[in-house]
Order: C-alpha cells, then sequence, then structure tokens
C-alpha cells in the first residue's frame, strides 16, 4: 500500500542520508540531460514528495523488461527508483497471490484514485474478445480499461506495449495492438525497446514524481531525453560512415577494423534510442560495440520489416525518405518542431504500412 | 567512453570552461558544474583533462548509494565527482566549480536524526 509520508520522511525512516538522494539526483539530471546544477533542486523537490504509487500490468510479455529495471542486486545508486514509488502491484515482483494480490491492487486504486502511474508490459491481445490472455478471471483488454480509467498516465513499456511488438508480428494470431490503440483518453507514454533501457523506465517514472509533470515526449510519445537522438547521431563508429568504411560481412577485414555495419543491416540511422550513450548490461557495451547492427527494436513493426542482415539501403524499413534523411542528414534535429514531429509520425507509420505490405508481397511471389 | 580515437580537443575546451566558471564563483560567488557523462570524451580527453586539473588538498569518498570518490583538484574551488554505480562503472561524472559541493554537507534533516537516534542510545545505554 502506498505510505502516507514523503519521501524525505521515509528515506531518513531506512537510514538513507539526504546525500544518497542528492548524489541519485545528479545521477538523473545527467542521464535526463538537464543542468548538473538542477540535481540540489530536484533533490528538494523529491524529498517533499510523496512516494508515487504504481501499479505495474504484464500482459502478452516475455517479463524482460521486468528484468531490465531488476536486474541490479547491489544496492547501488540505480535502485534508489525503488526508493521514491510505492510499487503497489506487479505480479512477477509481489509475494502474495490470487485474492490478497488483487485485493492490493482494489485497495491502492480506491486509495491513489486519480493519481496512479499504470505501467503496462506487454501488448493487449484482442482476438476473441481478448481470451488469448487472461489473469484473475479476466481478459488483459477488460483489465486494462479498468485500471487505465482512474490513472494519471500510462507508461507502455517495452515495445510490445507501446507499438504492438513481437505478439503483433506477422500473423498476429491473437490480435494483438499496443495500449495506445485502447487507451485514447488519458497521457501514454512509450518508453519502446526489447526490452527498454532501464535507466529511461526508471529516469521517465522519476521526471513524472519530481516535476509533477510529464517529459516532453517525441512524435511517437516517447520521452525525447532518451529517444531525442538516433543511434546513428551518437555511435562511436559514426565517423567511420562518414568516410564511407563500411564492414562488407561479419568477418571481413572491415568487421575487424570496427567499421560501419550499416552495409550488414544495421538499422542506427532510423532508430531512435540512447543504447550508444547509456548502454546496456551496467554501461559495458551496447550492439554495434559487441559488432553488431542495431535491430531497431525501439521502432513500430521492427519484427516486421524484411530482415535484419538486409542494408537500409535495400529499403527493408519500407520507406526512403527517412533513409535519405538520415544518412545525408546525420545529426537528427532533437528538438523537432510541431510540425516536423507530426511528418515524421506519419512517415514512420506509413513506413510500417509500407514494409509490411512489401512482405506481403513477397510471399506471394513464387 | 570510447578510447580508441586519440584526444580531440575536448579536454582544452572543458578546461576553458572551468576557468570562466571559476572567475565567476571568485568574482560573484556563483557556482557551477559541468556533468562529463553527456559530452563525448575519449579516454585520451579523460586522461588529459585529468592530468591538467590534478589533485589538490582534499581526497573523499563517500559511501552513500554505491561509493563515490570526490577530490579537489589543484585549483582550488575545482571538484571533480566519480560517483559509482553496481559493478564498480562510472555512473555519473561531474566537475563542480564550489567552495564545497552540496554531497560533503550533512543536511539538516540528517543532523536532526542523528541528533535524535544518538540521544536515543544514550538512554537505552543507561538502561542497560
Amino acid at each position: 500500500m502506498s505510505e502516507t509520508g514523503t519521501i524525505g520522511e521515509a528515506l531518513i525512516a531506512q537510514g538513507i542520508s539526504r546525500r544518497s538522494l542528492l548524489k541519485y539526483t545528479g545521477y538523473l539530471a545527467s542521464i535526463l540531460a538537464l543542468p548538473p546544477m538542477a540535481s540540489r533542486a530536484m533533490a528538494d523537490a523529491l524529498a517533499s514528495a510523496k512516494r508515487q504509487s504504481v501499479i505495474w500490468l504484464s500482459f502478452q510479455e516475455c517479463t524482460g523488461c521486468t528484468e531490465s529495471l531488476t536486474r541490479s542486486f547491489n544496492p547501488t545508486i540505480e535502485d534508489m527508483i525503488f526508493n521514491l514509488i510505492s510499487l503497489d502491484y506487479q505480479e512477477t515482483l509481489m509475494a502474495s497471490a490470487g485474492t490478497a494480490a488483487e485485493g492490493a491492487m482494489q485497495a491502492a486504486r480506491t486509495a491513489n484514485k486519480g493519481k496512479y502511474v499504470l505501467v503496462v508490459d506487454g501488448s493487449v491481445s484482442t482476438g476473441a474478445g481478448g481470451v488469448y490472455s487472461t489473469n484473475a478471471g479476466k481478459s488483459n483488454l477488460e483489465t486494462l480499461k479498468e485500471v487505465a480509467a482512474d490513472a494519471m498516465a500510462v507508461l507502455s513499456v517495452g515495445t510490445c506495449a507501446a507499438f504492438g511488438g513481437i505478439p503483433m508480428a506477422k500473423p498476429n494470431p491473437t490480435g494483438a495492438v499496443p495500449v495506445s490503440e485502447i487507451i485514447t483518453d488519458k497521457p501514454v507514454i512509450n518508453i519502446s525497446g526489447c526490452p527498454p533501457i532501464p535507466e529511461a523506465i526508471a529516469g521517465t517514472v522519476a521526471y513524472i514524481i519530481t516535476f509533477g509533470k510529464l517529459p516532453d515526449l517525441d512524435h511517437l510519445n516517447r520521452p525525447k531525453a532518451f529517444f531525442g537522438d538516433s543511434i546513428h547521431d551518437r555511435c562511436y563508429r559514426r565517423p567511420f560512415y562518414d568516410k564511407g568504411q563500411f564492414a562488407k560481412s561479419f568477418d571481413d577485414e572491415g568487421a575487424r577494423n570496427g567499421w560501419c555495419l550499416y552495409e550488414v543491416g544495421c538499422k542506427g540511422p532510423v532508430t531512435y534510442n540512447a543504447c550508444a550513450t547509456l548502454k546496456w548490461n551496467g554501461g559495458v557495451s551496447f550492439p554495434i560495440q559487441s559488432g553488431h547492427g542495431c535491430l531497431g527494436c525501439s521502432e513500430p513493426g521492427f519484427w516486421d520489416r524484411g530482415g535484419f542482415y538486409k542494408p537500409l539501403s535495400a529499403a527493408v524499413m519500407g520507406n526512403r525518405e527517412i533513409i535519405g534523411g538520415a544518412a545525408v542528414a546525420g545529426v537528427a534535429a532533437g528538438a523537432a518542431s510541431v510540425a516536423l514531429a507530426r511528418k515524421r509520425r506519419a512517415a514512420a507509420l506509413a513506413a510500417q504500412a509500407a514494409a509490411s505490405a512489401a512482405v506481403v508481397t513477397q510471399e506471394k511471389t513464387p | 567512453m570510447n578510447g580508441d580515437v586519440g584526444r580531440t580537443g575536448m579536454a582544452q575546451s572543458i578546461l576553458r570552461e572551468i576557468s570562466l566558471a571559476l572567475s565567476v564563483l571568485a568574482a560573484t560567488g556563483t557556482r557551477d558544474a559541468i556533468d562529463l557523462r553527456s559530452l563525448p570524451l575519449t579516454l585520451a580527453d579523460r586522461e588529459e583533462l585529468e592530468a591538467a586539473l590534478g589533485r589538490g588538498d582534499v581526497g573523499v569518498v563517500l559511501e552513500a548509494a554505491g561509493k563515490s570518490e570526490i577530490w579537489e583538484t589543484r585549483f582550488t574551488g575545482v571538484w571533480w565527482l566519480r560517483h559509482f554505480g553496481g559493478d564498480g562503472r562510472v555512473a555519473a561524472e561531474v566537475i563542480e566549480v564550489t567552495p564545497v559541493p552540496d554531497i560533503l554537507s550533512a543536511h539538516p534533516e540528517d543532523i536532526s536524526a542523528a541528533a535524535t537516534r544518538m540521544a536515543a542510545e544514550l538512554e537505552e545505554r543507561e538502561h542497560v
């Protein structure tokens, strides 16, 4: 259940000093691209805020998103997020089960009506009335509508919840759709990725608690702080792209020299995420640094876009306008105008439709 | 951090920014900070910056939500703060231009809590 005291009081009760909070807000300011001097004001704001009630629902998913957030087991700076929130319902993590668990969610919903954040991972099955994915005697579709009704905002965590992901891949037997197709009357923030970067999940929640508002979003409703730049823009192999030095296969001289992976299928130029800066496994590496191209997992329809190992110039992503823009312009305009955002959104959705159509045509061709 | 590219000139740019911030601190008392993690520094850039700033009078190891190393550089008022996350990697790294970094000062609420706790412990001892 949510506690009535402030975060500051809860930290003192647990013997966690303000220094820890200040350290965490410094870390947050860095990953949210805020001025470093903002960390003190953020710490003061957080100390006087109430812990944010969070209800987390898992639908058609693999639990990779939860693993991403809870990966670290040591008491570290990244774990501070769990001191800021009251995680009132999370089926994978909670000790209770059955009626007790459902009762806990109901109590949290009543106590925090209109104030809780609903986190969803996994897509929503709509086929045959949603019977392909059920829990506690209800379809996910029914549960989502019911729980979202009293939420302040919905966070669609992972590409399945944000864009349908792998459950929605052809032939989509369960009629899977993203959360935003069901919930249309309140803010839905997409934190895409398969899985999403843990800092993007925690950072977005922390931003909402600290500033009491939603962060700036891109054309696909993703926080700009994490999705404002393409992988290509921030890739350390970018100088090789600019010089025209490409690996032609995964074992040639170019690959051994660490040249650009564009010609072996890297989707970095059309993929917006923070992998190249925040990286994975505690900042150790990210796919391109490990010698594999970006799969584009944080973009809509990434699974159905024709082939992970075909270069973008083969138009596998289905839209030459995006490719040309990314390749020629290089650095994307992070703070795009509303008009540009709309255009990109339309282009991204058109690319998804075109790619799906192309794949269908390809399949029909003998 | 990608260490295979060599020096890029970024360290020189940061040093000039620090120099300006230090002049402002001396003249007006206004503090400033530079987030190193957000800058595309190569390993060589980082080594150049660290060597140029050097180490001064104060060095601190802080244990709060993980380990931190904090030291004043050889330029008084210029502090290097390196916060470690899980597995000993650098989670955040900032240069603060300030008389003393906020994180080193004891917070009033922590002092109050410590005073209460200490008084309670002494009272408990009296009853043993």
